[in-house]
């Protein structure tokens, strides 16, 4: 039985989205930006640990990554949200956290702490490979130069690194842009979580869901523009010849460029 | 200035991989504005050597002094212990190195290449540090360099602003492992017409090289070395003329074709 696809529903969606639609699609941009922010900056911390000379730091970095991407993000998520409640019968996560400037729902912020977590333990792998790609004889430079090792990292290997680091790291953030429908699990309303509520009271699955793929291809789309961008800044002094912002979108789009040809 | 006389004195240094013992107790004494060229075939230990110097190996026994100071180590009841990082990269300031593969930072450009050591670890105003870097690299004849990325140069250019990056730190000496190793033959000249005309303005210099001709016009002592000693020195006329031991005539006889 295949009922009707009701076109005006998408229409609606994806052209005159609504005030509580616009909020949902806003909660995910930042809920993923700040977890993505955050997982850099612990990736960064548990990359520079698993090089320490204190052996405790090396293994702590290392259970790190093994438990959190050992796990599924959804079981991160619960324990970080309801954890402390059912094992110890406190409140980790307050019903409301403030910041001073804004404030956050509780949920949401519990969120943004799990994919954090979560995604730190990836970046640490990423950030180590960037630095390991980095030729030796660059900290030796440094450092005979009279650079102490904190500085010869900052000024000298982190910032080589960084041109390794982006490409995976742009598609980590991919990820989290849509990882990020998992918190709807814990009553966070963010796009998905949007489309899940629109359908159960219309039993239009179909349509929400096409529309919110829709919004999370814009979304991804708009990404792969931001990163070509940022990739092209960090390698100017590489590549002479640099991308028109038309000739960004053509490449974000190149999977389907590719499609078109091998169908012909 | 020391007080024995030296700018770096080495003392019964000895260093091992491992199992393998790649100096057997090596000493060297270098005075000021000396010019001192260490030879040898690949593997006597010449560049663990240097790098010693520079505290970039540890060594596992003897001691090294630059300008009277105890390098990469303090003594405690009259025992050697590994210095603090800080006070071992105060030191490495102190000290030119140049790499047989340059080294050069490829996310700098020249200038930022020469000032970066300056301004970050000496603290030198900016606008000062840009000026001497300038004339350090009209003095390598890289002057209209000075805004291209090291992947825009060649390997000679790149050795060149490498020097000058090294002396942009006014080191009291300066090592110079294998310096022209890397290049092209046609574009060794550029940088060994460099580094003689720092040896005549009385730069006190070791500089691990095969370039006897370098040697010749540049040095004023000849250090061979061989399977972690070093088993002759003198004058490079003596090395040209009448080397005693039978291993350095073998290896000058492949070296000098």
């Amino acid at each position: 039985m295949l009922a009707a696809f009701e076109w005006h529903i998408l229409w609606q969606r994806i052209f005159h989205p609504d005030h509580v639609f616009v909020l949902a699609l806003w909660r995910t941009i930042y809920i993923s930006v700040a977890a993505q922010v955050f997982g850099v900056l612990l990736g960064l911390i548990a990359a520079l640990m698993r090089m320490s000379k204190i052996w405790p730091l090396r293994v702590l970095s290392g259970l790190y990554v093994l438990v959190f991407r050992g796990t599924p993000v959804i079981v991160q998520i619960f324990f970080v949200y309801f954890g402390a409640n059912l094992l110890f019968g406190f409140n980790l996560i307050p019903r409301t956290a403030n910041f001073g400037l804004f404030q956050l729902d509780g949920a949401a912020f519990a969120g943004i702490v799990a994919l954090s977590i979560n995604e730190g333990a990836y970046m640490r792998e990423i950030i180590r490979a960037g630095i390991d790609a980095i030729d030796r004889g660059q900290m030796e430079a440094a450092r005979s130069l009279g650079m102490h090792y904190r500085l010869a990292m900052r000024r000298i290997v982190l910032p080589q690194a960084a041109r390794v680091i982006v490409p995976p790291l742009g598609n980590e953030f991919n990820n989290m842009l849509k990882t990020s429908s998992l918190i709807f699990f814990i009553g966070v309303t963010e796009l998905f979580g949007d489309a899940e509520i629109r359908y159960s009271t219309t039993f239009k699955p179909v349509e929400y869901f096409t529309a919110v793929a829709f919004w999370y291809l814009v979304l991804t789309t708009i990404w792969s523009v931001i990163q070509a961008q940022i990739e092209r800044k960090l390698s100017v002094s590489e590549r002479g010849e640099e991308p028109s912002f038309r000739e960004r979108v053509f490449q974000a789009w190149a999977p389907v460029a590719a499609w078109g040809r091998g169908a012909r | 200035m020391s007080s024995n006389g030296f700018v770096m004195s080495a003392h019964e240094v000895r260093k091992r991989f491992g199992r393998l013992e790649v100096l057997k107790g090596v000493s060297l004494e270098v005075k000021r504005g000396e010019v001192v060229c260490v030879i040898g075939p690949s593997g006597s230990g010449k560049t663990t050597f240097i790098r010693c110097i520079h505290h970039l190996e540890k060594i596992d026994g003897g001691r090294i002094e630059v300008n009277g100071h105890l390098i990469g180590y303090r003594e405690q009841n009259g025992k050697l212990i590994e210095d603090s990082e800080r006070s071992i990269a105060r030191q490495r300031a102190e000290i030119g190195m140049v790499f047989q593969r340059f080294n050069l930072f490829p996310h700098k450009t020249a200038l930022e290449n020469v000032i970066e050591a300056p301004v970050q670890v000496r603290g030198v105003p900016k606008r000062q540090a840009i000026q001497q870097a300038e004339e350090l690299l009209r003095r390598v004849g890289l002057a209209d360099k000075r805004d291209v990325y090291p992947g825009k140069l060649s390997g000679g250019q790149q050795q060149r602003v490498a020097i000058a990056r090294a002396l942009a730190m006014r080191p009291a000496l300066m090592l110079f492992d294998e310096p022209t190793s890397a290049l092209d033959p046609e574009v060794i000249g550029e940088v060994l017409d460099v580094m003689k005309e720092l040896a005549l303005e009385g730069m006190t210099m070791i500089v691990v090289t095969h370039e006897m001709g370098f040697a010749r016009e540049a040095a004023d002592r000849v250090v061979m070395m061989d399977d972690g000693r070093i088993i002759e020195e003198g004058t490079p006329e003596h090395f040209f003329r009448e080397p005693r031991e039978e291993r350095t005539k073998q290896f000058l006889s492949k070296i000098l074709v």
